[in-house]
């Protein structure tokens, strides 16, 4: 008896591991272009948190939402092969109507044929429903504020405002949508075709999971879910409703999902994947060597900075300095410690990703009021940006530099080092590729007698840290979510969430020691030492305000002027965008966001 | 089953629920005093974003609050809450998605265990101090001592990337072969030792020498009498073998990019997705604190000198 419980566990047990519980997948490799049509296997990151166009707020997807909705204008690669905004489900992308109180209304036409995958007509409505939806304190999605440009919006979010509070935005007819932005906005058709304002039906998302399966996951893009494996892969099949699904060549596309680099080159090296959006630090080498065709470093958005917190005192002991005296002292300092860091070295030996030294904030590939590089025009000086940053001029701004500090601290000749400089802390990411830059700042500062010591903290808990201002010296990066300049500068104003220096927050609130006029530009803000509330903040909003685009420009490049002046943003590297593509895939292109685009593709 | 058992069972049963109260109340107040919360980002939500979206998960309030709401869920209605982080999903869909693929590896690699453990320590044991025994106990201590994060990236070093013999991906075809070996190794090499010693201390009985004297084959006195004796200690390690897997398993499923819950419950807590985090460790604990009373009472059934008290 006694033996035959005994055997019949273990047969339990055998039978439930060959049978029972397992996972439900039969795999396919991808990358096809034979038998039933074209098909491509692609990873960009893991499990997506959300795929609700409203609610997402990765990159990844967002190029999953861009494959499955369709809004009133998307993003298209021309023949020539540059990038450009063109209508999706609008018939046009009109010029606003400006009204009299300085507001501008757009009126959009909807194309006919438009549907959702269930067959339903996309509407005005739908449109009227889901703008209102993604930016409301209901859904409190972290890109609501990208509505912050529309009429409504600062009612909706006022204290105690009235729960019917809503956009200016009206869906005249079926096909008619007409909205009201507070003044003209450079980059709307670019948010046209951001997810948040790809369009949701009010019966779909009113089951809270609908995002998460494919049963419920109504859309009106190019493609429509077909399976989502979580935590493993997603396929989209093409669309056949859509209304541009003519110029769709690719019909099917599986997103595998994994965040583990090496996993991904792995699975790149053996065909299973077409592309793949990252690759460890420690090959990139190597991988470009040996993949030259197939290693693509693209422009993006962003720039690798290191932020110093503006509170903590950067002189030494003995100084005497106080209140604007003492910030301006610690501005250059830092602005000196900024010249003596290798960027060059940096880039070239430890990010090794293609990255460009950086001179500015702002980062490049965000444009001028003429449509030149914004960084190009920044500084006012002979060179682009606000330092030197060539190789040649390594020595220069190193001699300069020691000199700027020599006013502060004291210079031991014989050693060539600073005997009284405060020490300081180095707060960065757990990750091996911050460490390395990290350490490369150390050994520089050490070199001159500053002495840095480094501290790596969890991500989470990093994140608290530094935006709380406990930290002396941090890591930092930004992307922006739209090409204007605006998106790295109103980051900096007193109340924002994202003000890790502390800009006019604890001992630095009162400080008059800024400067701003901008009666130059025919705007009547003029400040002389003024606390950062009474300059910055006052610039940023009369930014936000300004109809004139050429004057709207040159306020934004007195922002940065500003910022840069405190030294309290070290601008290392601009971003790029790393990833391996197989050379069968052909029509593939992403964009300054790192949205990448496979409906066009084919594979040979 | 005699009532002593009966009671027994009950006991352990009674003790297993305060248990599992205790990991849930501990983890919960640990959890809430690192720093770090669901919602931060590189990129910050405003202050007015963030509040909306604590008072819709009900992180606003006090958090005794939180907690005694949180475990009135679980008792009344077995709910866990939805996910923090990936919108829209239940912990409960998350958790058993991943449990399918953990529980799929984690057994067939117990098994593996069993089966090649025995036979290897019962070959040992019937070679004792032969060349065969002396390679089964090099390789096996090699196993028990490696860590399975090491052992993990060695195999994928080897057999995925110079070899490309299996997918480094756990979710490609083949990819669950690699993360089963891992997690088989160690309880293999151990159960390889246990059933060697306890195999050669069960062939020096009196009563192994009886049957030789009195003729009985060979075959029959491994199989008829010293196997079934020898695996004894085995069983005791089936508990503490299961509570290694489902734990190998947060490092193995990390490595191999498999999505199991050790996956969700490691990508829990970096995101500090609270209720998944809760979710998971409650359901591990459950696992563990099960499998070991499965463990007690199959000692029990192999062994009727035992008695449960």
């Amino acid at each position: 008896m006694k033996r035959k419980v005994f055997a019949a566990m273990l047969a339990g047990i055998m039978l439930a591991g060959t049978t029972g519980c397992g996972p439900a997948s039969a795999k396919k490799k991808g990358g096809s272009a034979s038998g039933d049509g074209q098909e491509i296997s692609v990873c960009l990151a893991s499990e997506p948190g959300t795929l609700d166009p409203a609610l997402n707020s990765s990159v990844d997807g967002a190029t999953l939402c861009a494959h499955m909705f369709a809004g009133l204008a998307k993003w298209e690669q021309s023949e020539s092969g540059a990038l450009e905004i063109v209508p999706d489900l609008a018939t046009e992308l009109p010029e606003g109507v400006e009204n009299d109180d300085g507001t501008v209304t757009y009126t959009y036409t909807l194309r006919d044929g438009a549907k959702w995958s269930d067959g339903k007509d996309v509407t005005a409505k739908d449109f009227e429903f889901a703008w209102n939806r993604a930016c409301s304190p209901e859904l409190a999605a972290d890109y609501g504020y990208m509505f912050e440009v529309v009429q409504g919006y600062n009612e909706m979010w006022a204290e105690n405002a009235p729960s019917d509070a809503k956009l200016s935005v009206t869906a005249k007819d079926d096909k008619t949508l007409e909205v009201t932005l507070y003044n003209k906005v450079s980059y709307w058709n670019e948010l046209l075709a951001f997810p948040s304002y790809f369009p949701v039906r009010e019966d779909v998302v009113s089951n809270d999971s609908w995002a998460t399966d494919p049963s419920t996951f109504i859309c009106n893009g190019a493609y429509t879910m077909d399976s989502w494996e979580h935590n493993s892969v997603i396929t989209l099949v093409k669309n056949d409703s859509y209304v541009d699904a003519e110029n769709v060549t690719m019909d099917a596309i599986n997103f595998y999902l994994s965040d583990d680099a090496n996993n991904m080159l792995t699975n790149y090296k053996n065909g299973s994947w077409q592309l793949i959006d990252d690759v460890p630090t420690n090959e990139i080498a190597s991988l470009k060597a040996s993949y030259p065709d197939n290693f693509v470093v693209a422009g993006q958005l962003g720039t690798y900075y290191i932020s110093w917190n503006n509170n903590y005192s950067l002189l030494p002991a003995s100084s005497s300095l106080t209140g604007a005296d003492k910030i301006k002292a610690e501005n250059e300092i830092r602005n000196a410690l900024a010249l003596i860091i290798d960027r060059n070295y940096i880039v070239d030996n430890i990010a090794q990703g293609g990255q460009i030294p950086a001179s500015s904030f702002v980062a490049m590939g965000l444009t001028d009021a003429d449509g030149s590089q914004f960084y190009e025009n920044a500084g006012d000086n002979s060179y682009p940006g606000y330092y030197d940053v060539s190789a040649d001029s390594y020595q220069k701004n190193w001699n300069s530099a020691i000199e700027t500090l020599k006013k502060y601290y004291t210079y031991d000749e014989a050693s060539g080092k600073f005997t009284d400089a405060p020490s300081m802390t180095y707060l960065y990411n757990t990750s091996d590729a911050h460490k390395a830059i990290a350490e490369n700042i150390q050994g520089v500062f050490a070199s001159i007698g500053i002495d840095m010591s480094l501290e790596n903290q969890e991500w989470a808990t990093f994140l608290e840290t530094r935006k709380s201002g406990d930290f002396t010296v941090a890591r930092n990066g930004w992307l922006a979510d739209y090409n204007d300049p605006i998106s790295f500068l109103d980051m900096w104003t007193t109340s924002s969430g994202n003000n890790d220096v502390q800009f006019g927050k604890g001992a630095n609130a009162s400080v008059a020691a800024y400067s701003i006029d901008c009666t130059d530009c025919g705007i009547d803000l003029k400040v002389t030492d003024g606390t950062w509330a009474e300059t910055y903040d006052a610039l940023i909003t009369q930014i936000k305000t300004c109809a004139d685009n050429d004057t709207r420009y040159k306020l934004m490049h007195k922002a940065e002027d500003m910022l840069m002046e405190t030294g309290c943003l070290t601008p290392l590297y601009y971003y790029t965008d790393l990833y391996m593509i197989d050379s069968n895939v052909k029509g593939f292109f992403s964009n300054p966001l790192g949205y990448k685009y496979f409906m066009y593709c084919t594979i040979e | 089953m005699s009532t002593k058992t009966l009671v027994y069972i009950l006991k352990r049963l009674l003790l297993a629920v305060i248990t599992v109260w205790l990991v849930i109340t501990v983890t919960f107040f640990v959890m809430h005093a690192v720093p770090g919360g669901p919602f931060v980002g590189e990129k910050a939500v405003s202050e007015s974003v963030r509040k909306a979206m604590e008072a819709k998960y009900g992180l606003d309030k006090p958090l005794f609050e939180q907690y005694v709401t949180y475990l009135s869920d679980i008792v009344t209605r077995f709910d866990f809450g939805p996910s923090l982080k990936q919108r829209g999903r239940q912990v409960m869909d998350i958790i058993s998605d991943g449990l399918q693929t953990s529980a799929y590896i984690g057994v067939i690699a117990a098994f593996l265990a069993l089966i090649i453990g025995v036979v290897l320590g019962a070959a040992a044991a019937l070679n004792r101090n032969k060349f065969a025994d002396r390679c089964i106990m090099v390789v096996t201590t090699a196993f028990v001592s490696m860590p399975s994060f090491i052992m993990g990236s060695l195999l994928l070093t080897i057999f995925a990337v110079k070899l490309e013999w299996f997918p480094a991906n756990g979710d490609a075809e083949n990819g669950l072969i690699l993360p089963i070996i891992t997690l088989s190794l160690y309880p293999m090499a151990y159960i390889t030792r246990l059933t060697r010693s306890s195999m050669l201390d069960v062939l020096g009985q009196d009563y192994i020498r009886t049957a030789k004297a009195k003729g009985v084959s060979k075959w029959k006195i491994i199989f008829g009498h010293a196997m079934k004796n020898s695996l004894i200690p085995v069983i005791t390690y089936f508990g503490p073998m299961l509570a290694y897997i489902v734990t190998g398993s947060l490092v193995v499923e990390q490595i191999f990019a498999v999505p199991g819950i050790g996956r969700a419950f490691v990508n829990s807590i970096t995101g500090r997705d609270y209720t998944l985090l809760m979710g998971t460790t409650i359901i591990l604990a459950v696992l563990i604190i099960v499998m070991n009373l499965l463990s007690d009472i199959m000692y029990k059934i192999v062994d009727p000198r035992i008695t449960l008290e």
